[in-house]
């Protein structure tokens, strides 16, 4: 009934226990993306962005609902199941790169390539090639404090596609860069979506991103529409 | 690069903590080895002391002196193959900080009672035909460059000569070897004849017996016959085995090892407590890492695998560098104390339970940062906002 490409969140609820209080962060939402697109989810904080993508990329499971990716509800996953899978279908790319500021550029990049039964010389190739794809072959050996902001998420980025994950995540990659350098990064994403046909989705505050994307999901107006609200479990068959 | 890699420089990553957790682990482990080869020593003598083989001294101390005349009447009781006897001189070379294990032994049964002190027949002869002739042990050969057919001069605290001096003139007619590597190679011997005619006093008296009994005795029963002979007489004995003596010799150390011990064990708690809280201060300054490291697709095993590789490696230097201190510490310790203590030095199953304790200790410290690496929320620890 879907396309085994894209991704679907169906009638998802989401809360959390925050004292003795339950906060409700997502109440039966609906959501598909599909395989290809770059879409940003923009709206005012506190709205469930992060969450929402947290919960696309397995890293948090819903209080009900299914959270369908490539076919699979992941939300089912046992733990492990689902470690191994991130590692094998995910991309991140964090608003804090969160690089490891005792390994250089290229090492950093060859982290996810670590649980691969890729070899050493193997392993460094991948890794300078994702380098390469980010302009950042001339930084390699360098370590994360010698980078600038927008270096560092360049080669947070390099990390996030040296695996060839189909679908990147990305969590305000701009947030912390300035308006030349995000510009650069939103390109850098806009080519790995076109050229590479990479499913993105990005959490982002920065109105500039329509400029880059294929939809921009602005999640206070999609959470009060019937869209939301509704399990288009035919919603590839119209499409 | 690869896991070990990370390893290595996440534990360099701080290195003023770093050394200052190795130099907690470099205690500890130098106090276990520095024990481990007193505990050596302590258990070696008992274990080296022949079972036949028993001391007579008399009843009320090793200090006072038994008549000469008594090996004669040791000799007929029942069960005795040989008794031999020998009186302790002390002595030093020089000065005073080159103390010497010298004893005047009986010359004709004491190298086959103590069979551990090998030499050659000929040197063994010659000494015998030699009145102020003495056997050396081939470490204090070497460390004094003595060779055979030198004359040295030993003086003794105690034991004055006829002459009024405490300096005695002696020539080395043999060198010995132990039989094993835990005999006492730092001895000197010499005749117990000239010893007698030429001390100034006491003479014709012996500081203690050594008698070697039959296969077939019953050890017990014939020290009490020996006993029982002199029970009337003004210098009654007291004969026990030499693993009795040794033991009683080792009590005060023993005792002194129970102490050290119980030092020990909190040490160890302590170093415990030490390395585990810096895991988990580790842990808990990369929560966010760890949870990337999730993100990525690291299973909590693995990133608890690394964790431990981090305990492990720590504790390894620290255990490399304190039984490193701790061997140089022992080789003086044992020259120091060779006398009193011979034997010192640590035993190759040492090493087997440094290694497992290592292990042991690395898991511990393991135990709360996994915890904690398992219980880690992902998108707590990215900065989710919702």
């Amino acid at each position: 009934m879907h396309n085994n490409n894209s991704i679907q969140l169906k009638t998802i609820n989401k809360s959390y226990q925050k004292g003795n209080n339950k906060v409700v962060v997502h109440n039966n939402f609906n959501l598909t993306i599909k395989s290809g697109e770059f879409v940003a989810i923009m709206g005012p904080s506190g709205l469930g962005k992060s969450t929402l993508l947290h919960l696309i990329g397995g890293l948090d499971k819903p209080t009900s609902g299914e959270v369908i990716v490539k076919g699979i509800n992941i939300a089912k996953l046992s733990e492990s199941a689902l470690t191994t899978w991130r590692s094998e279908n995910i991309g991140f790319v964090f608003q804090s790169h969160h690089l490891l500021p005792v390994l250089s550029a290229q090492a950093n990049v060859e982290l996810p390539l670590l649980l691969t039964p890729l070899t050493k010389k193997q392993r460094q190739q991948h890794a300078e090639t994702a380098l390469a794809l980010v302009n950042m072959s001339d930084r390699a050996k360098h370590f994360p404090k010698e980078l600038s902001g927008g270096q560092e998420q360049r080669v947070a980025i390099a990390r996030a596609i040296v695996s060839d994950a189909q679908i990147l995540l990305c969590d305000e990659p701009t947030g912390n860069l300035d308006r030349d350098t995000a510009n650069e990064i939103l390109t850098l994403l806009s080519k790995l979506n076109k050229e590479f046909g990479k499913t993105i989705v990005m959490v982002s505050h920065d109105l500039k991103v329509s400029e880059y994307v294929s939809r921009v999901i602005d999640l206070e107006q999609y959470l009060a529409s019937d869209e939301c609200k509704e399990c288009k479990e035919t919603v590839e068959l119209n499409s | 690069m690869n896991l070990l890699y990370l390893v290595w420089r996440n534990s360099l990553r701080k290195k003023t903590r770093f050394v200052l957790t190795v130099l907690s682990v470099v205690v500890a482990f130098f106090l276990f080895t520095t024990l481990a080869g007193i505990d050596n020593a302590l258990n070696n003598g008992i274990t080296n002391a022949d079972s036949l083989r028993l001391i007579t001294s008399h009843k009320i101390s090793m200090t006072r002196a038994l008549p000469i005349n008594y090996q004669q009447k040791i000799q007929i009781t029942p069960a005795i193959e040989k008794v031999t006897y020998a009186s302790w001189f002390g002595g030093f070379y020089q000065n005073e900080k080159n103390q010497l294990a010298v004893t005047a032994v009986e010359k004709q049964n004491y190298f086959s009672i103590f069979d551990e002190y090998q030499l050659p027949i000929a040197q063994l002869k010659n000494w015998q035909a030699t009145r102020t002739g003495i056997i050396i042990g081939e470490e204090v050969a070497k460390k004094f460059h003595w060779q055979l057919g030198d004359i040295v001069p030993l003086s003794s605290s105690i034991w004055m000569n006829r002459d009024g001096l405490f300096t005695w003139e002696f020539i080395v007619s043999g060198i010995y070897h132990g039989k094993n590597n835990t005999t006492d190679n730092k001895k000197i011997f010499f005749q117990h004849k000239y010893f007698d005619q030429a001390r100034a006093y006491s003479q014709n008296t012996v500081s203690w017996f050594s008698i070697k009994v039959k296969a077939s005795a019953n050890i017990d029963s014939v020290a009490h016959l020996i006993d029982d002979n002199f029970a009337n007489s003004s210098s009654p004995t007291r004969t026990i085995s030499e693993q009795v003596f040794i033991k009683e010799q080792a009590q005060q150390f023993i005792d002194m090892a129970m102490v050290i011990k119980v030092v020990l064990s909190a040490v160890f708690f302590t170093l415990l407590l030490i390395v585990c809280n810096t895991m988990m201060q580790i842990i808990r300054e990369r929560l966010s890492e760890i949870a990337m490291m999730k993100a990525l697709g690291f299973s909590s095993l693995s990133l608890s695998a690394q964790v431990y590789a981090e305990s492990f490696f720590t504790l390894s230097i620290g255990a490399l560098i304190g039984s490193l201190l701790a061997h140089l510490t022992l080789s003086n310790v044992r020259l120091m104390m060779a006398d009193l203590l011979p034997g010192i030095a640590i035993a190759p199953q040492h090493y087997i339970h440094l290694i497992t304790l290592i292990i042991l200790a690395a898991a511990i410290c393991t135990i709360f940062p996994a915890l904690s690496i398992y219980r880690l929320a992902i998108s707590q620890n990215l900065g989710a906002k919702a």
